[in-house]
């Protein structure tokens, strides 16, 4: 069975990617959280505080939607939208979030960090220590700071401590570099609350299976409202945790297709250093970085390359091991959407159906776009919404929106100046 | 003379400044009469190194730094010194261009022994990384921290060659820590289970502190201190700095 071979509690590993190759002084602290994690995923206490809160805290299940009028305009296959974005924080993380910060509590951590690119993963990271009363600090690249400010704002609103990493290409690869290397310094009092399924084991498998949730309300919501199973299931590829969500129930269900939709940014298209992308499954090669073995985007010496996208949270040059493994085995198609294609699938979600989904979710939408007239009207397409749009107001008015926008902000620095 | 009796290992990042530099800087040492110059492959995201180290790395790459670069250093070292050299650098750089075929011309160039932090000795089934430094006759130095469990350390001390690396405390390269009652009773309590060489490491950065770990440890590992002391005055004056500090007196 497919869900037992990506939930290898063991050692961590789908076919050869995977693993944990982290110093020494971290093989312990991964082990413990490792042990942790097995036991308390059986632990009938632990699952009952976990749906409580699910359900009261994040505000679970969430809908799934069916996009009447996308499904007449673009007159093929139907079209749902598991709306993620309205998850408490406005995206999907918070299911892991809630879900290794109960067991670090557990485990008697104080101190919680986390690495963040678009920002939700920090926000809803910030949220639960909040609530649970420990100490939060959130690794930022200098980049994603910058670009996703009201985010910053927000977590340190929460009683976070956001962290400026201005090493290397700051981004998300970054600030995930600088949270090992805190974790490192402080392996015993702290928790990483890494926030995709990468990552050394047992991150995959633990992210995987706090983010299933998504995939078995999807079971649900769907027979009682089409009386079957989707067709297609699609969902964007950053580190692939909204992915493995909505995926992860329907692997063992041969009729249900797959679909990752990954960053394109500006084109397939790179130098020794850098992507105008960050598309993994296109161009990249099995590496081992960041603690485990998978694709990363790297030159000839095994140097790893700076990436590029429209969503901080797909700017990332290594993906998580069971997406490189799903599709070896030819379960999970990959593709790519361009920043340009983004914005317009932004766009056209927005005034049909009322929804903004996030940059990163657009890339999903993309692809459902691409795909829905080809297909017919019996046929269902489930889409990831993983986040709300909302926190991309700064990226995307600029390019939507740019006359007005800078009047409004003009008129508000002078306010303030006053 | 002490440096005579202590044994050092100190480090340099290969292509910081420069290719040109980094051996002027390996020849400063030997000539100051350290026992192991270890020489760090610069590499993209060097996760076990404080931000001194870090920022040589991306300086190196950003340079154009390449892996056959280090090789061709690590040639020309071994031509005009005779003490143990050794690479430093993560597992992708190896693992990119094949362990096998890495370590081959590793061994090629006189390399004595490699340190590589993030691959774990159980980590890989049949574990290659070792098979290969086996094959190739280089060292693999294991580095244990003041948390490897017993049973770790047992089994680190039945794999290891030449020396194993200690990690003075908690943390990454680069932070200050004295040589306290604490790291005593670590390298007393690591050599119940390991009988090579210690070598302790990790935020060393005084003259003092090396005097001070040599009572413990049977190298002492000197890393970022030998980069700040290199960028302190100009380039003659950071290799006389270098030079100066490696010889205890």
């Amino acid at each position: 069975m497919l869900t037992e071979k990506l939930m290898n509690v063991e050692t961590g590993y789908f076919g050869e990617f995977g693993g944990r190759y982290v110093p020494e002084m971290l093989v312990p602290i991964m082990d413990a959280l490792r042990d942790a994690f097995v036991r308390y995923y059986q632990d009938e206490e632990f699952l009952a505080e976990l749906a409580h809160l699910n359900e009261t805290y994040i505000g679970r299940p969430t809908p799934l939607y069916f996009c009447q009028n996308l499904t007449t305009r673009l007159g093929g296959a139907r079209i749902y939208l598991k709306n993620e974005g309205l998850c408490h924080t406005g995206a999907h993380k918070i299911n892991h979030c809630l879900g290794q910060a109960l067991i670090a509590k557990r485990m008697g951590k104080k101190r919680v960090i986390a690495e963040t690119g678009a920002g939700q993963h920090g926000l809803a990271t910030a949220a639960v220590c909040a609530k649970l009363g420990m100490e939060c600090v959130v690794y930022m690249g200098a980049k994603d700071y910058e670009r996703q400010r009201p985010n910053v704002f927000w977590m340190e609103r929460l009683g976070a401590t956001v962290m400026e990493v201005k090493e290397g290409g700051q981004i998300l690869r970054d600030a995930i570099n600088a949270a090992l290397r805190d974790q490192l310094t402080n392996p015993t009092d702290t928790h990483y609350l890494l926030g995709t399924v990468c990552g050394p084991h047992p991150y995959p498998v633990m992210n995987t299976y706090f983010q299933s949730v998504v995939g078995r309300e999807v079971k649900a919501q769907i027979m009682k409202q089409a009386g079957k199973y989707p067709d297609y299931l699609v969902a964007c590829v950053g580190g692939g945790s909204n992915a493995m969500g909505l995926f992860y129930e329907f692997l063992d269900d041969e009729s249900v297709k797959m679909v990752g939709v990954e960053a394109g940014g500006e084109g397939i298209e790179e130098d020794s250093r850098k992507c105008r992308h960050a598309a993994r499954m296109q161009s990249g090669y099995p590496g081992v970085s960041e603690g485990f073995k998978s694709l990363f985007l790297q030159n000839d010496d095994g140097q790893i390359k700076d990436t590029s996208s429209v969503s901080a949270g797909l700017d990332y040059s290594g993906v998580g091991p069971q997406m490189v493994y799903l599709r070896d085995i030819g379960r999970v198609r990959f593709t790519y959407a361009f920043d340009d294609e983004v914005l317009a699938a932004y766009d056209l979600v927005a005034r049909s159906e009322g929804v903004f989904p996030a940059l990163e979710s657009a890339h999903a939408c993309v692809e459902v776009i691409k795909m829905a007239p080809q297909l017919s009207r019996d046929e269902i397409i489930v889409f990831n919404c993983s986040g709300r749009g909302d926190k991309d107001l700064f990226i995307v008015a600029p390019r939507l929106a740019k006359d007005n926008f800078a009047a409004f902000l003009r008129k508000k620095v002078d306010e303030l100046g006053r | 003379m002490k440096n005579q009796q202590i044994k050092i290992m100190s480090h340099l990042v290969a292509g910081y400044p420069s290719l040109a530099e980094s051996e002027k800087i390996a020849l400063a040492m030997a000539g100051a009469g350290v026992s192991y110059i270890e020489i760090q492959i610069p590499f993209s995201d060097p996760v076990a190194d404080g931000p001194t180290i870090a920022a040589a790395n991306r300086h190196a790459l950003d340079r154009g730094t390449s892996v056959n670069d280090c090789f061709e250093l690590m040639t020309r070292l071994k031509e005009r010194v005779s003490i143990p050299l050794l690479f430093m650098s993560y597992y992708n750089i190896l693992f990119r261009h094949g362990v096998d075929a890495f370590c081959a011309r590793a061994a090629a160039a006189g390399c004595w022994g490699l340190i590589v932090p993030d691959i774990p000795f159980d980590e890989e089934p049949g574990n290659g990384y070792l098979a290969a430094c086996a094959k190739w006759g280089l060292n693999p130095i294991l580095v244990i921290s003041p948390i490897t469990p017993p049973d770790r350390l047992r089994a680190i001390g039945e794999m290891a060659k030449g020396f194993v690396y200690c990690v003075s405390g908690f943390g990454i390269t680069g932070q200050e820590r004295n040589v306290s009652d604490e790291t005593r009773d670590y390298l007393a309590r690591v050599r119940q289970h390991i009988s090579q060489p210690l070598a302790l490491g990790f935020g060393i950065s005084s003259q003092d502190q090396i005097v001070a770990a040599a009572e413990v440890a049977d190298i002492v590992v000197i890393g970022s201190k030998i980069i700040n002391l290199y960028n302190q005055g100009s380039e003659t004056e950071g290799l006389k700095n270098i030079s100066d500090f490696l010889q205890i007196s």
